[in-house]
């Protein structure tokens, strides 16, 4: 019996961590293409399932369609970001983290103006569960463990082979020797907020289904995801797959034994060690 | 005394006079309440403003708000304190725990340490919401013992608070301006300078910066003590992420670089819900359009519009002059 409840837990772990990967691998790329720490990035999760709920529910057409323009729509949104908020303060991040916490007032309050405050859900179209043995899962949630895995090896593959992918990595390693072999940085910023806000879509319409849809939701998303990229090397992509994988199973397995709080305290606790004895994180380089 | 140091000076016995005659002559409850929560604003948005004093912007004054309003409310409620020492009793133990937090956290420099600093607002309010049996869960507390009364002060009507208060603001600030002019003060700004230098040069950064963070954390504990005693009634997301938020706004929007700057913020920024009800539903959109406006165009934050003012009069001055020549 509490092997079952283990499993159980180890698969519940599993879909928590496709679902904090996706999240903090936006943050983690945009951290170490633009050195910006992009607080909005929750609320950007957030917008993503609200476009879905729009789609499913209110205009009634399709999840599949609604779920594109969701995961387009957040990337977009990226790109604008990144022109108009963020590219003028790059090389004062201070600056920019600040306007990141003004864009979190600005798109929940839009979401509220438009969608409500009365908490929203739909659902989505994988339904029934898989059985393995005695296990049981979801499709739904299946459905997130294979997207966020899938999703992020296709982003390995990218940064390893693709031109751009390349230049990525060059300009995390050393920003001005990469535009002085004249890598466009303004171009990337772009596509690495696109990339990492439709990441962060792709979450928000698979996640979305699950809960309900509040325009706060975002805040929780990104505590996770910071704590992730902390724990796992600031600006790591590998890192934030190990970082999402700890916490992904710590907030499946502890709910088994004692509560979710439980989880939440053991998972801030984890990222406090870490800063003191490995502050570059498990993953990290430096 | 230089003529720029004693306009500054009288500017600020003014200042405190006029509020005195406000405690004295205001009776609406409303307006004094109002007064209160400026008050109060521009002590937290001060003493985050000395955090930042060493480079250092945290996100973790929420949580050190909630840490002292419930240590304060449930050391008189529980175990009988007196409501002056649980006030103090609050903001010492806020100032310690940011101490013991700020060990790990300043291993973060810059946006780094900011970003962790969110941390610890999110594990306060869930503990406050866990631990039911101790802080009531997220009904919150109620019925929070008001202040003690002595020397025939009852403190039960809004005109006792408003003077609290004030007394408290004013005491916090003295001290607050007292570390930034001393030698201390002095090694903030340099470590926020040049972080690595300072330490070469044989200033323990590490200590420095945490000191900051538990003077910091030790007036947002004092702050959120007397709140509970204030208002009586406390629950867990009154002082959570969003409120954090509105801090830094007061503080960025007034102008981080200059003392009065948080002041001028946490005024303006608090009587403007006030003056613009209509728009009660769209403020968090108002006050983000603000910051960004002065992101954009005033980064030293409204404290530089008078000199900014004075440039343009003289630069137009000059170009009609120009012409006339």
């Amino acid at each position: 019996m509490d092997e079952i409840n283990v499993l159980q837990g180890v698969l519940n772990g599993l879909t928590c961590a496709g679902w904090y990967v996706l999240v903090a691998v936006g943050l983690s790329l945009v951290l170490s293409i633009m050195n910006i720490v992009q607080l909005s990035h929750g609320e950007i999760y957030m917008i993503g399932a609200y476009v879905v709920y729009y789609f499913c529910v209110n205009l009634g057409i399709s999840f599949y369609l609604g779920f594109v323009i969701a995961v387009l729509a957040s990337g977009l949104l990226g790109i604008v970001l990144e022109r108009v908020f963020f590219r003028p303060f790059r090389g004062k991040p201070d600056q920019a983290l600040v306007l990141s916490i003004g864009l979190i007032l600005v798109f929940q309050n839009i979401v509220l103006a438009i969608a409500g405050g009365t908490p929203k859900s739909y659902r989505s179209p994988f339904e029934g569960v898989v059985k393995i043995g005695s296990l049981a899962l979801s499709t739904e949630r299946l459905v997130i463990i294979i997207a966020g895995f899938v999703l992020i090896g296709a982003l390995f593959l990218f940064i390893r082979f693709a031109k751009n992918g390349q230049a990525m990595l060059a300009i995390s390693q050393d920003r001005e020797g990469a535009a002085l072999q004249g890598i466009n940085i303004n171009r990337l910023s772009a596509i690495a907020m696109f990339v990492g806000c439709a990441l962060a879509g792709v979450a928000g319409g698979l996640v979305g289904a699950l809960f309900t849809l509040t325009p706060t939701m975002g805040a929780t998303v990104l505590m996770k995801g910071i704590a992730v990229i902390i724990l796992g090397g600031l600006g790591s992509i590998s890192g934030a797959v190990l970082g999402g994988l700890i916490i992904g199973l710590i907030d499946g397995l502890v709910p088994v034994v004692t509560s979710s709080y439980m989880a939440s305290l053991i998972g801030f606790a984890i990222v406090i060690l870490i800063l003191l004895f490995r502050p570059r994180g498990l993953w990290g380089h430096e | 005394m230089s003529s720029r140091k004693a306009a500054g000076f009288g500017a600020t016995i003014l200042l405190v006079l006029a509020l005195v005659l406000v405690g004295l002559f205001v009776k609406g409850p409303y307006i004094l309440h109002v007064f209160i929560l400026i008050m109060m604003r521009v002590v937290l948005a001060s003493s985050l403003r000395l955090i930042n004093l060493s480079g250092q912007l945290s996100l973790a004054h929420g949580g050190l708000v909630t840490l002292g309003a419930y240590t304060s409310a449930l050391l008189a409620m529980k175990l009988g304190f007196s409501t002056w020492l649980a006030l103090l009793v609050a903001g010492v133990l806020a100032g310690l725990v940011s101490c013991l937090i700020g060990f790990p956290f300043t291993r973060l420099k810059g946006i780094y340490f900011t970003m962790v600093s969110i941390f610890f607002v999110q594990i306060i309010v869930l503990t406050v919401q866990q631990w039911r049996g101790l802080t009531g869960g997220a009904s919150g507390l109620y019925n929070i013992p008001r202040p003690d009364g002595f020397w025939g002060i009852e403190f039960k009507s809004k005109t006792s608070f408003f003077f609290l208060m004030l007394i408290v603001m004013l005491a916090s600030l003295l001290i607050m301006w007292a570390i930034e002019r001393s030698r201390v003060g002095m090694t903030f700004l340099g470590i926020r300078q040049a972080d690595s230098l300072a330490e070469s040069v044989g200033i323990n950064t590490t200590g420095f910066k945490v000191l900051a963070f538990s003077i910091g954390g030790f007036f947002a504990g004092l702050v959120g003590g007397f709140y509970a005693h204030y208002v009586s009634a406390l629950d867990p997301t009154a002082f959570g992420f969003l409120f954090t938020i509105y801090i830094l706004i007061y503080m960025i929007v007034g102008g981080a670089g200059a003392f009065a700057g948080p002041i001028i913020g946490a005024t303006l920024l608090t009587v403007l819900p006030e003056v613009a009800r209509p728009l009660e539903s769209y403020m968090p959109f108002v006050f983000a359009a603000i910051l960004m406006l002065i992101i954009f165009l005033m980064p030293e934050g409204l404290v530089g519009l008078p000199q900014r003012l004075n440039r343009l009069f003289r630069k137009t001055a000059k170009d009609q002059a120009d012409v006339a020549g």
